[in-house]
């Protein structure tokens, strides 16, 4: 029998917004999956686009990007440089092969808890029915332990 | 013992026998490049060939390699070790430029470590040179102990004939066995085809024991200031170099308990080479990296190894994006050092 | 040709320049890129089909140590890195004696003749002969063939993949990587004193040429393209594995235009794409 396939989804949230309201959905006691890892980091222009590419090597079969609405952010503009380097990564990432069913994006402020559950529960459902992101675990195998070599463990 | 030739027919059994067998052979193939030969037909011999892009050292020598593999077990921390793949390795129509540089960095190779991961594969190995017919402005093989005849790293050696023949010759006891173990394919030599023979014999461009004198003399000369000048410090001379064999040693993580240990290609043209944990670098400037590049080749190795580190190939010339050719350079030495008296 | 070497020998001995970055011919008749010191070095000075390296390349060498103008001898499709590096803050405008060259193509293959099927595409879409502006000018642009442009054919066939068949496309480019990192040294754009993956704490990108470290290697440095790639083909030129990196950067390039208008080297005041912002910027694809 096969087992169902939870994805695991990394996201990367501002500080002052998209974390804060992931933290009221906590208070609040609203219900939603386990599955994502959340990732904070002060601001979204903070995320350097090698963090999704991390994210993906490490096994994540769907990434999620949130922070402050336009005109919110904490720093005034961090938001909207993000903004620009994400049409640029995304262009990229779909020109190379992974496409939006991978890749989210969304602005979450501290007062939408409820948002965040339900951007949360679309994110995970769209990458379970997706499946694993097996084209890119694929890459990890020449770092992975060989089989083989298993049986010769030497403990140290 | 008796002349043996061979037919490009029955070398492609060979190949087939071999590949069928788990043997990795090695030969080029239409986009004259060294490929792992699953189909045989691919197989082409041309002595007239200009040296593929890169040498063959990446199946004796691979880009990336693990040393050993670790994985987090409760407390401690398990040391895998990696299988060594101990399939034979056959490579079919090396030129002397390529076979010659196995001999030459076995010797880094067995110095004050024994490098198992590459003797394993050397000494699975067998290579079947031939001789070359190509020459153009970058080739200096034989101003560096070679010759386009040359069998220094064979264990058999063809030699090519009219009606694509070839002549075949064991240089090692491997060789020979060899020639035994697959003799249906070998037929006697009567001399019916002609060989073919090179237009013209290979020009000498430069004295290399003057060469050697003017390096030992000259570490401080204003001829290293220009020399590598334009150098970009990419490293596509030493990745595509046969003899370049300098390797960086690295840990990587595969998720959060788990990961390996690399060993991977590196170069002294690469700015963070020799650069120390506490910022200072020795060779702090891409002149003084040239420098080393072409010290390293006709100077250090041979005081270490007797050995010219470079078989006069010309694939790091041919590949420069800035055109820098190492034999103009080894020319210039020359040039000065009859100019000097290598004083 | 004489015409460039006086210019040059002039502005080295009238001091305009402290010396000139240009091209010279080898005894094997390959051009190569060559510092010329003295009036007399520019002698060895000249241009022509094969002057392919973009040698603004070298500016960043000088970055700091700037005591007099450096001279450069640049093709139009050069000036635009020149232009870049001045946008981002690399050198000055004022530091500068640009030598422009009227060009009539550039080879593909520096071993082969000139010819329609040996020109670089670039060629095909350069708008202009001249460099738009200059310290001094030198030859004659004569017309020349155009060629065929086969990388928009190839990327037409790209954007009709599915995601699956592209992934599974520039994997095999990758794999065929070495981590030479020719195509970063020879960028003019490439000028970072350390490179994001040389950066080990924590090593953001493998060092290693694996599929993964490959991979990530080629997106990311893709990516530091975006919206700042000149154009000028020296990276997929230099790559030794023949993969085809221009594919990529040009790729961006026409991102960049389409979803900003924003063309990188074309003016000497505008704000590059990445250092600034727009707050009517697309986001019908953030939630
Ligand atoms: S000599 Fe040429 S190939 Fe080698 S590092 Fe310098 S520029 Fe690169
Ligand atoms: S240094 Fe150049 S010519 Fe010598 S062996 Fe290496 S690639 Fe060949
Ligand atoms: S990415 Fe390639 S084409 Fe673009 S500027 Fe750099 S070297 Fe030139
Ligand atoms: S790849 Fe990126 S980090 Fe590396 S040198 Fe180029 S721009 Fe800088
Ligand atoms: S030049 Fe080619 S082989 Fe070298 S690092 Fe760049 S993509 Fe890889």
């Amino acid at each position: 029998m096969e087992e169902k396939f939870e994805p695991k989804i990394a996201a990367f949230v501002c500080n002052w917004c998209t974390y804060t309201g992931a933290d009221l959905a906590g208070t609040s006691r609203l219900k939603q999956e386990a599955n994502a890892r959340l990732i904070r980091v002060p601001c979204t222009g903070r995320i350097d686009p090698v963090f999704i590419i991390k994210a993906f090597e490490n096994g994540a079969d769907g990434v999620l990007i949130s922070g402050c609405h336009p005109g919110d952010c904490h720093y005034n503009a961090g938001n909207f440089h993000a903004r620009r380097r994400w049409i640029l990564f995304k262009n990229l990432l779909d020109f190379i092969g992974i496409d939006s069913s991978r890749l989210y994006f969304s602005w979450v402020s501290a007062s939408e808890g409820k948002k965040w559950v339900d951007i949360v529960d679309g994110v995970i459902d769209a990458v379970r029915a997706k499946g694993p992101f097996k084209q890119y675990k694929k890459m990890n195998k020449e770092i992975e332990i060989p089989v083989a070599a298993e049986e010769g463990v030497s403990v140290k | 013992m008796e002349e043996l030739i061979i037919s490009i027919d029955n070398l492609k059994e060979i190949a087939r026998e071999l590949f069928n067998n788990d043997c990795r052979v090695i030969g080029t193939t239409a986009e004259n490049k060294f490929k792992v030969i699953d189909d045989p037909e691919q197989l082409i011999l041309n002595p007239n060939s200009v040296p593929t892009g890169s040498s063959f050292k990446e199946f004796f020598f691979p880009k990336t390699e693990p040393l050993f593999f670790y994985k987090q077990n409760n407390s401690s921390i398990d040391l895998i070790d990696p299988v060594i793949d101990k399939s034979r390795i056959v490579v079919i129509g090396a030129k002397p430029c390529d076979a010659a540089a196995l001999p030459i960095i076995s010797k880094v190779f067995n110095w004050d470590y024994k490098d198992d991961l590459f003797n394993t594969r050397n000494d699975n190995s067998l290579i079947i040179g031939m001789s070359c017919h190509y020459n153009d402005e970058f080739c200096f093989c034989n101003d560096v102990g070679g010759s386009p005849e040359n069998r220094k790293g064979s264990d058999v050696f063809l030699k090519p004939l009219a009606d694509n023949y070839f002549k075949a010759a064991s240089v090692t006891p491997k060789g020979e066995a060899f020639i035994k173990e697959y003799q249906k394919y070998f037929e006697k030599d009567l001399g019916k085809n002609k060989p073919l023979v090179r237009k013209e014999e290979n020009p000498n461009h430069f004295d290399y024991d003057k060469v050697k004198t003017w390096l030992d003399n000259n570490f401080e000369n204003k001829f290293w200031d220009t020399a590598g000048e334009m150098c970009l410090g990419c490293a596509q001379c030493a990745f595509v170099c046969p003899t370049c064999h300098c390797f960086d040693i690295v840990d990587e993580q595969n998720g959060s308990c788990a990961g390996r240990r690399a060993k991977n290609w590196d170069a002294c043209q690469f700015s963070l080479f020799t650069k120390h944990a506490s910022g200072h670098n020795p060779r702090d400037n891409q002149e003084k990296r040239y420098r080393q590049r072409i010290s390293h080749k006709f100077k250090y190795y041979n005081d270490k190894f007797d050995e010219i580190l470079c078989t006069g190939c010309g694939r790091c010339s041919r590949g420069c994006p800035v055109s820098l050719d190492i034999l103009q350079i080894v020319e210039e030495i020359n040039s000065l050092s009859q100019k000097s008296n290598a004083i | 040709m004489n015409e460039l070497k006086q210019i040059c020998k002039d502005a080295l001995s009238e001091k305009k320049a402290r010396f000139i970055i240009g091209y010279k011919e080898d005894k094997n008749k390959r051009i190569k890129p060559f510092i010329a010191k003295t009036p007399e070095d520019a002698e060895q000075l000249t241009f022509n089909h094969h002057a392919v390296n973009n040698l603004a390349v070298y500016l960043p060498r000088f970055k700091n140590n700037v005591e007099g103008k450096i001279g450069i001898v640049v093709k139009s499709c050069d000036l635009k890195a020149v232009t870049a590096l001045i946008q981002e803050n690399q050198i000055k405008r004022d530091d500068l004696f640009i030598i422009g060259v009227n060009c009539s193509g550039v080879v593909l293959d520096i071993a082969k003749e000139f010819n329609k099927d040996n020109t670089q595409i670039k060629c095909k879409y350069c708008q202009a002969k001249t460099p738009p502006y200059y310290d001094a000018l030198a030859d004659e642009s004569k017309d020349f063939e155009m060629p065929d442009d086969d990388q928009a054919e190839l990327m037409a066939k790209i954007d009709k993949m599915t995601s699956d068949e592209r992934l599974e496309f520039w994997n095999a480019e990758f794999e065929k990587c070495i981590k030479c990192y020719a195509c970063r040294q020879v960028c003019p754009m490439c000028y970072c004193e350390k490179c994001i993956v040389e950066k080990s704490e924590p090593q953001w990108i493998d060092t290693s040429s694996t599929a993964r470290g490959n991979f990530s290697w080629n997106i990311i440095r893709a990516f530091h393209m975006a919206g700042r790639c000149i154009g000028c083909h020296e990276c997929e030129r230099a790559c030794p594995m023949g993969i085809p990196l221009t594919l990529l950067t040009r790729k961006m390039g026409m991102v960049a235009s389409s979803e900003f208008g924003y063309r990188h080297g074309m003016s000497l005041t505008e704000p590059t794409l990445i250092g600034t912002y727009s707050t009517s910027d697309k986001e019908d694809f953030i939630k």
